[in-house]
């Protein structure tokens, strides 16, 4: 049993006054009878002496004392079993991925998971809200989940997050607090620096102080068959120190390179590697494992296929594919194309020549220079020969005439007659074909970056009607939503993640756990700071409906009660 | 607390005076006295006739029915006693609950030896209360003078105490008879080996008909039990109809005995007592 307001308890020390009250009315002058048997009833037995078997069959007086009980019982707002008031302790856990070191065989992750029960314990709670912080905070365990399922969650939790500001999470934190004041519970591995607390925060360190060598950053350039790879290693330590860093691909020797480092300080490595598939760059295992090992998938292939529709007027078609053929990684294809390029009537993304009566334009142009495909195309000295307006969103015109516009569908229609016009001889030419590739480039299916850092936002393309998904190294399933280039929210836990169409594999990503503050582990260490307002439990008696069962059995006990000295008087 | 008051014993000498006891028209037994005796005894009183046994006074010898039957005829003559009475008197608390009940107990017990006397009988007082004492009549009135009525358990106990009844012409028990055990074994005790018997029941005029008013502690005059219960009309009813039913149980259980049933009012007077309720036992002397 608990009490959501225990001082109404203090209705109980009327209990003695209606005892009291009872012996006085029932304190009265004795009478000498001849003949007591003739009074008793026939279930009545009578005994001498003030006993208290005598009170107990005083229905009147067990009534009213157990009125009052009930009385006082639903002012302190009792409650029985299930419904007992719950203590809620509140937890946020620092989510970055430093958390993840070990010492003695355990991670600080261990350590806050053990801080997490012993924190339980102590406080006797019965339900947990956990919350791990990172870039955007994440409810590990809640809100109010009891303890067992709020255990199983912290037993699964793997922090991976990136260097990170707590405060997001503390607030929510504060947002899911059951009283205000509430103490909040912050679990960390080190110092939080200048970072100035709420005052309802209670903060400890489970971490220690420890020396590490981490990968800083990583890349990975694919030409011509062969992949260079090159790593940025730093040292995170108190003395100068060697390190082979070793690379590893299927079907080729492995590759070490032994870099001296001095305390911090980086060193960069960069290898080539004749191969398309994977690449594994390691360092020696140490406190933080995860730092030290990359998986770095390949490039995206550069080469962009690029069909011409045969009805394209002969002349646009050779000064256009002149200038494609210039840019390289460029392939014509009949058709299946990343890109096509027709005239007017035809069904190509990008669909160039002119219509109707033509007029020739030699400025001014009027252009969105914001928009991509128009990026650093000058039009200065150009004659422009366009027909009626093409539809779509005008992205260049002259006068009333639009040269060039974008449809809905992003089809690109160029206003062009390419024989009465000079802009494929000017300096603009080229740079607006190159444009238009680079967006046909990036407007693939898949990644257009295959290696990202942990905690950083991931482009990715889509392409309409088809199911889109991520799914990430432990097989956990994020769906995709939207259509085209979109970014998506960072990827955590690092490692592999795949794009699906379907649910087939279309293109994989890799997240590398790679943060130069989260490898730093010798910031790390003994930090605490006390709540500096102590409101520490909440029960959660106040944000449930009362136990009424108590005041109706009050009411009952009181009908009861007037029932039978009511039947007495009469 | 107990209501002991003494008794105006010297008004029962005004109350008995010319009265004698009224006895039961049965043989008694006795000592030599007035009263025809059931046995048979050297009286004037022809009580039957037959014939001779060898060791019979030849003074009863009945010489004129000698002559004219030629038999030895002997003259059987009934015994005349002085009959035995015995006044068995409750002297335990209950008869103190109040003054008025106390006092007529006593004076009821003392009137009736007196009456005795007057009839030439033998009276005896029992008395039985904390001590259990055995009073010749004639000093029954110093016995009651200094009696009280203090008996701490119920009559039927303290009556276990008194030694065995004895024969006797006329057993009279003053007592309220407010007592748990079985009437009938009890009255037929009392009426045991006597000619005749008289159960006086006294009683308070609370006993009969309590008031009411808010709630009592009850508690019993013998065994001081208490019993505390708010006396509204329901309760009092009840008790009416349990004494009213304890009563009767008296009188058939005296009845079968042949037993007299007489309750008397303890708050009136015994000269009004004698001319009414206790009338039956009077016989003009």
């Amino acid at each position: 049993m608990s009490f959501g307001f225990p001082l109404g308890l203090l209705a109980l020390v009327a209990v003695p006054a209606v005892v009291a009250a009872y012996f006085l009315r029932r304190k009265q002058p004795p009478r000498l009878v001849s003949a007591l048997f003739l009074w008793r009833t026939p279930n009545q037995r009578a005994e001498a002496g003030p006993r208290f078997e005598r009170f107990s069959r005083e229905a009147s007086l067990a009534l009213e004392t157990l009125a009052l009980i009930a009385a006082a019982l639903f002012l302190a707002d009792a409650r029985c079993g299930e419904a007992a008031s719950r203590t809620h302790v509140l937890v946020v856990v620092d989510g970055s991925l430093s958390m993840l070191a070990t010492t003695g065989g355990r991670t600080a992750a261990d350590a806050a998971r053990d801080a997490v029960a012993a924190l339980v314990r102590d406080e006797g709670a019965s339900v947990v809200t956990v919350i791990e912080s990172g870039p955007r905070p994440r409810l590990l365990a809640g809100p109010q989940l009891d303890v067992a399922r709020a255990t199983a969650a912290l037993e699964a939790w793997r922090p991976a997050q990136p260097a990170h500001d707590p405060t997001p999470a503390l607030a929510l934190a504060k947002e899911l607090s059951t009283v205000p004041k509430q103490r909040v519970h912050f679990i960390t591995d080190g110092p939080v620096g200048e970072l100035a607390l709420p005052p309802e925060v209670q903060g400890r360190s489970v971490g220690a102080r420890l020396e590490n060598v981490a990968f800083l950053s990583a890349q990975r350039r694919d030409e011509a068959g062969v992949a260079t790879v090159t790593v940025r290693v730093a040292g995170f330590m108190d003395a100068p120190r060697s390190v082979p860093v070793r690379f590893s691909a299927q079907g080729l020797p492995e590759q070490a390179q032994q870099v001296a480092l001095t305390p911090g300080a980086t060193a960069l490595v960069r290898v080539g590697m004749k191969t398309a598939g994977l690449i594994e760059v390691t360092l020696p295992d140490d406190a933080l494992v995860e730092d030290g090992r990359l998986r770095l998938q390949p490039s995206p292939p550069p080469t962009l296929e690029v069909s011409m529709v045969p009805t394209l007027d002969p002349s646009a078609q050779t000064t256009i594919s002149r200038a494609l053929l210039v840019m390289g990684e460029v392939t014509f294809v009949e058709k299946d194309a990343h890109l096509s390029i027709g005239p007017p009537s035809s069904v190509a993304r990008v669909r160039v020549g002119a219509t109707g009566p033509l007029q020739s334009f030699v400025g001014p142009f009027f252009a969105q220079k914001t928009h991509p495909l128009l990026d650093d195309v000058q039009l200065g000295g150009v004659v422009w020969t366009a027909g009626v307006n093409p539809p779509g969103q005008p992205l260049l015109s002259a006068g009333g005439v639009v040269l060039m516009s974008e449809a809905d569908d992003g089809v690109v229609h160029l206003n062009l007659e390419v024989s009465r016009s000079n802009v494929q001889r000017s300096v603009a030419w080229p740079v607006l074909w190159g444009n238009v590739v680079r967006r046909a480039r990036a407007s693939r299916e898949g990644f257009p970056r295959r290696l990202v850092h942990v905690g950083e936002d991931v482009p990715v393309v889509t392409s309409p009607g088809a199911s889109w998904a991520l799914e990430g190294p432990e097989g956990a399933s994020r769906p995709v939503l939207g259509v085209g280039a979109l970014t998506v929210p960072p990827l955590s836990p690092p490692g592999a993640w795949h794009l699906r169409r379907d649910g087939k594999r279309v293109d994989t990503l890799e997240v590398l756990a790679l943060d130069a503050h989260e490898s730093d582990l010798t910031t790390r260490g003994a930090w605490s700071v006390d709540a500096a307002k102590t409101d520490a439990l909440a029960t959660l008696s106040g944000d449930r409906p009362r136990a009424w069962a108590w005041a109706a059995l009050v009411l009952a006990l009181m009908l009861a009660d007037f029932w039978l000295t009511a039947r007495r008087r009469s | 607390m107990h209501t002991d008051a003494p008794a105006d014993l010297a008004m029962v000498e005004r109350a008995s005076a010319g009265l004698s006891l009224r006895l039961p028209r049965v043989p008694h037994r006795g000592r030599l006295g007035d009263a025809r005796a059931a046995s048979v005894g050297s009286s004037m009183e022809l009580h039957d006739f037959r014939t001779y046994h060898p060791g019979d006074d030849l003074r009863h010898v009945d010489w004129n029915a000698v002559a004219r039957t030629g038999e030895l005829v002997v003259r059987v003559r009934q015994d005349e006693v002085s009959p035995r009475v015995e006044v068995v008197l409750d002297a335990t608390a209950s008869m103190a609950v109040s003054a008025e009940k106390s006092a007529r107990a006593k004076e009821v017990a003392l009137w009736v030896c007196e009456l005795a006397r007057h009839g030439g009988c033998e009276p005896v007082l029992l008395i039985a209360g904390r001590e259990v004492q055995r009073v010749p009549g004639a000093a029954a009135r110093a016995a009651l003078s200094q009696l009280r009525a203090d008996g701490r358990e119920p009559f039927d106990a303290a009556l276990a105490r008194l030694p065995p009844f004895q024969a006797c012409g006329l057993r009279v028990v003053v007592s309220d008879f407010f007592v748990e055990a079985a009437p009938g074994a009890l009255a037929e005790r009392f009426a045991r080996h006597a000619a005749g018997c008289a159960l006086l029941q006294v009683v308070d005029a609370e006993d009969l008909d309590p008031s009411g008013g808010g709630g009592a502690r009850l508690t019993d005059a013998e065994t001081g039990e208490v019993l505390e219960r708010l006396l509204t009309p329901d309760v009092l009813q009840a008790y009416r109809e349990r004494c009213s039913a304890h009563v009767s149980a008296w009188q058939a259980a005296a009845r079968r005995v042949s037993a007299s049933w007489t309750q008397v009012p303890a708050a009136e007077p015994l000269t009004v007592l004698a001319r009414r309720e206790l009338s039956a036992l009077v016989e003009a002397s």
